[in-house]
């Protein structure tokens, strides 16, 4: 067992890191205050290859492997986990959704945009009645002659607002996940509209929309894959997905690691470095071996996927211990800082309101604890 | 508590109800009367506005008197004033401070807030370097420093303040305690925003403040002693009250329970049995130590009730927040406010889940207190401490 990063995994990371130390995380506590990131930096991050990295060359992407792509995501959750968001749906969910069920056509025509940013994409599964449960969405796709006409509505969509295409799951059949077809809707398309969702506890600076189908009309052709397997895309999807999730909650523990080292290190009570007092070392020990577990398992799950083996329920282990994991580091490390933690100002806060964020979406604890137990026991206990 | 306190009591609440009926009776009339009658604290003495009784019939008291409509002294506006400066006051103050303070203190006349933590001094309180130097020709002291974290300054008419008066000892004997005026000139506030996004602290700059030394409390030198009253009282103050059962984050997380049947999960539910037992469990240790607090100032014992309350705080809004799936995503208001009060349980989930945080570091971090219970209360052998006998002067900085 090798657990070292080859030399271009090295190079990507450092490059990453760098980038970002300049670009992003002087500017994060601002565009968490104002709701919004600068979108400027969007083809900055392009350029470094953020959205191409797992896109084939042939689509204009760097075909980069999954511990590369786990690295980036890192990097970006260590910086801002908005960003993160903004990448990890763009080119993660919508792109690879396009890349392994796409046509031809769908791909030549939408993945080198992606990869580029010069398009961004949206994944639009979660509507208002149907969170964890999204075999039962309502949103409904008639046929009409050579088109389809799209009539729902869905709620908590990242990058809602600034998308320039979105996937669309939408019920063309009976009911439940064998009735769904997923659907590239570009959202410039009549009847469609997306309302930014303002106020919420973290991921503040990426735009999170509802959307509003109202008769969308798109023709036959913006169906991806085949009619009826939406649900089996989208899950698919989501696995992929929630190794990039874990992925950013590593970059959050090792972003408290060392923010509470620098600072437990640098302020003196008592006549000694704060670092000094057992019962800190205590917490900082923690979130270093949150760190590693978390690490470790998200390079376990990319690792999978790189080798082409099966990897649905590491990468659930990897998204419910990262993401518990994250919320423990960022306790530790605002405990840590003591009333300094408690201020706006200082990287804890955010991290904290951000990490809570990833324990409730992309599949909650809860229900990654039921795929988990559903593979041990080969018995499904969701109701 | 004795039936015969409990009967008198009523009495004097009726008397109080017939004399000033609440319904024709103004606000501050009424206030004034109930102060008078000795029903604002019964634990304090009589002509300060108390019985010299239990304090836990304090509780008997605010019921019956709710019950008939009468107003309060909108407790959650002071609670520095009456959970920590009153109680330092009664016990270090002089007849004339208590005269001077008590009654506009507790009427909520006059708003107060706590000028101990420094960027250099937070658990190290004994470390501040806030200088008060005195100026015999006019009998008052001058005080030059920076404060931080003052929670209300931006409200507060006095605070009380810890502040260095003689760098040449070592730092525990150097202090002194004073009740400072916070719309003299030479205070400045700022607003220092936090994790909920309001700014309920500030920053607080002290240039040549003049304080009369009428107002100083307790001897020159004898503030770390009275200091600790301060904090021992605050550390009841945060979480020590009395509560019915089910009372703050225990109650709202299990309002959200039950609201929304649908979001219901067997882990779920097994951490808030859970929850709930130990919240129960906390709610009567706190009864028993605030009986224990009967006579006299509190001692240590509180850090314990302390401890406990933000621990169970972060874990029971934390539950909240799950509870809620992705709507907990939400947050109901990011503009920077200055609240007018202190409310843990205020606002919505987001909020409270985001102000609990404050809890386990506000009066005392969860490590002080850890230290606190080891050797105060066990008895255990103290923490090696390098800086006790070296002169304040000489201490790094
Ligand atoms: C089943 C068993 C088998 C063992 N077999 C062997 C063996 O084959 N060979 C052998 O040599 N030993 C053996 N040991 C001994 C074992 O290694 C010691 O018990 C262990 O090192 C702890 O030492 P102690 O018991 O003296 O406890 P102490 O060192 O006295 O520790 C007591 C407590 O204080 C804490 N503590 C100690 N120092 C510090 C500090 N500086 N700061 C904070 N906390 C501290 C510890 O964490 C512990 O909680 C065995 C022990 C057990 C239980
Ligand atoms: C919401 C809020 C309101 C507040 N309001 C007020 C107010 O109104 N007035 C006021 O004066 N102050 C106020 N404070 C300040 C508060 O009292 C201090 O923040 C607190 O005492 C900790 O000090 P510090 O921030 O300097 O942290 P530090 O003392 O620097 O502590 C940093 C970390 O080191 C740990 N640590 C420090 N010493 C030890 C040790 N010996 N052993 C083990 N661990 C240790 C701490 O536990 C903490 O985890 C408020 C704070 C908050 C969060």
């Amino acid at each position: 067992m090798d657990l070292s990063l080859n030399d271009e995994q090295q190079a990507f990371r450092a490059l990453a890191r760098d980038f970002l130390d300049r670009e992003a995380v002087p500017h994060r506590v601002e565009w968490d205050r104002a709701e919004s990131v600068d979108l400027a930096i969007v083809p900055k991050m392009a350029e470094i290859g953020f959205f191409g990295l797992t896109i084939p060359e042939e689509y204009g992407g760097l075909g980069g492997d999954y511990v590369t792509y786990s690295l980036a995501m890192e990097e970006l959750g260590r910086a801002d986990s908005a960003l993160r968001g903004i990448v990890s749906v763009s080119s993660g969910l919508v792109g690879k959704s396009i890349l392994f069920h796409g046509s031809e056509e769908q791909k030549q025509e939408w993945l080198p945009q992606l990869a580029e940013a010069t398009k961004l994409g949206c994944f639009g599964l979660t509507e208002p009645d149907v969170g964890s449960d999204a075999g039962n969405l309502t949103t409904r796709a008639r046929r009409d002659g050579d088109d389809y006409v799209i009539d729902g509505q869905k709620l908590y969509i990242t990058n809602g607002t600034w998308a320039d295409v979105a996937l669309i799951f939408a019920r063309t059949g009976s009911d439940g996940p064998r009735g769904i077809s997923a659907f590239l809707v570009p959202t410039d398309a009549p009847g469609f509209e997306a309302r930014e969702i303002k106020g919420k506890l973290g991921l503040r600076g990426q735009a999170t929309a509802e959307l509003f189908l109202d008769g969308v009309r798109v023709p036959a052709s913006a169906m991806l894959g085949e009619e009826g397997t939406g649900f089996k895309i989208a899950m698919s999807t989501l696995d992929k997905g929630r190794l990039a999730v874990a992925s950013g909650c590593v970059g959050i523990v090792q972003g408290c690691l060392e923010t509470a080292v620098e600072y437990a290190t640098s302020r003196t009570q008592f006549g000694r470095p704060l670092a000094g007092f057992q019962l800190v070392q205590d917490m900082i020990a923690d979130i270093s071996l949150d760190a590693d577990a978390a690490r470790l398992l998200a390079w376990r799950c990319a690792d999978l996927i790189d080798r082409g083996e099966p990897y649905g329920v590491a990468a659930s282990k990897a998204k419910l211990f990262a993401s518990e994991a994250a919320v423990r580091a960022a306790n530790n490390a605002l405990q840590v800082h003591g009333g300094a933690g408690y201020v706006d100002e200082y990287p804890p806060a955010k991290y904290l309101r951000d990490a809570r964020v990833m324990t409730l979406y992309e599949g909650t604890s809860q229900i990654q604890k039921l795929l988990i137990g559903r593979d041990e026991t080969g018995i499904s206990a969701f109701v | 508590m004795s039936e015969q306190h409990r009967s008198d009591l009523e009495q004097r609440v009726t008397a109080l109800l017939e004399a000033h009926d609440p319904a024709t009776t103004g606000r501050a009339e009424f206030l004034r009367a109930r102060w008078d009658a000795g029903l604002a604290w019964v634990h304090f003495p009589e002509g300060l506005g108390g019985l010299g009784l239990p304090r836990d019939l304090q509780a008997h008291v605010d019921d019956l008197l709710a019950a008939a409509g009468a107003p309060d002294n909108a407790p959650e506006r002071n609670g520095i004033g009456l959970g920590m400066a009153a109680p330092t006051i009664l016990a270090h103050g002089t007849p004339e401070q208590h005269e001077r303070f008590l009654r506009p203190l507790w009427l909520g006349e006059e708003i107060w807030c706590q000028l101990f933590s420094e960027p250099g001094a937070g658990s190290d309180l004994a470390a501040v370097a806030t200088r008060a130097v005195r100026d015999e020709p006019s009998d008052e002291w001058v005080v030059n420093g920076q404060k931080v974290w003052t929670s209300s300054a931006h409200l507060a008419d006095f605070a009380i303040l810890v502040a260095r008066t003689d760098p040449d000892v070592p730092k525990h004997g150097g202090l002194s305690y004073f009740l400072l005026g916070m719309r003299e000139p030479g205070v400045e506030v700022r607003p220092l925003r936090q994790l909920t996004g309001e700014a309920e602290f500030n920053e607080v700059f002290l240039t040549d403040v003049r304080v009369p030394d009428a107002q100083r409390l307790g001897a020159v030198g004898e503030g770390w002693r009275i200091a600790n009253t301060t904090l021992n009282s605050e550390r009841v103050s945060i979480g020590g009250q009395a509560v019915p059962r089910e009372a703050g984050m225990v109650g709202k997380v299990a309002a959200a329970w039950r609201a929304a049947p649908e979001r219901r999960t067997h882990g779920a539910h097994r951490r808030l049995l859970d929850l709930w037992v130990q919240a129960e469990a906390a709610r009567i240790t706190g009864s028993r130590v605030r009986q224990q607090l009967a006579v006299g100032a509190p001692g240590p014992e509180g850090s314990a009730t302390k401890l406990v309350f933000a621990r169970l705080a972060q874990e029971l809004s934390a539950l909240e927040v799950e509870l809620l799936e992705e709507d907990g995503l939400r947050y109901d208001d990011w503009t920077l406010t200055r609240p007018e009060k202190v409310d843990f349980t205020g606002r919505d989930a987001g909020y409270r889940y985001l102000r609990a945080k404050g809890n386990s570091i506000e009066g005392g971090t969860s490590e002080i207190l850890r230290n606190i219970i080891a050797e105060r209360v066990l008895g255990l052998p103290g923490e090696p401490r390098v800086d006790k006998d070296v002169a304040w002067k000489d201490l790094p900085r």
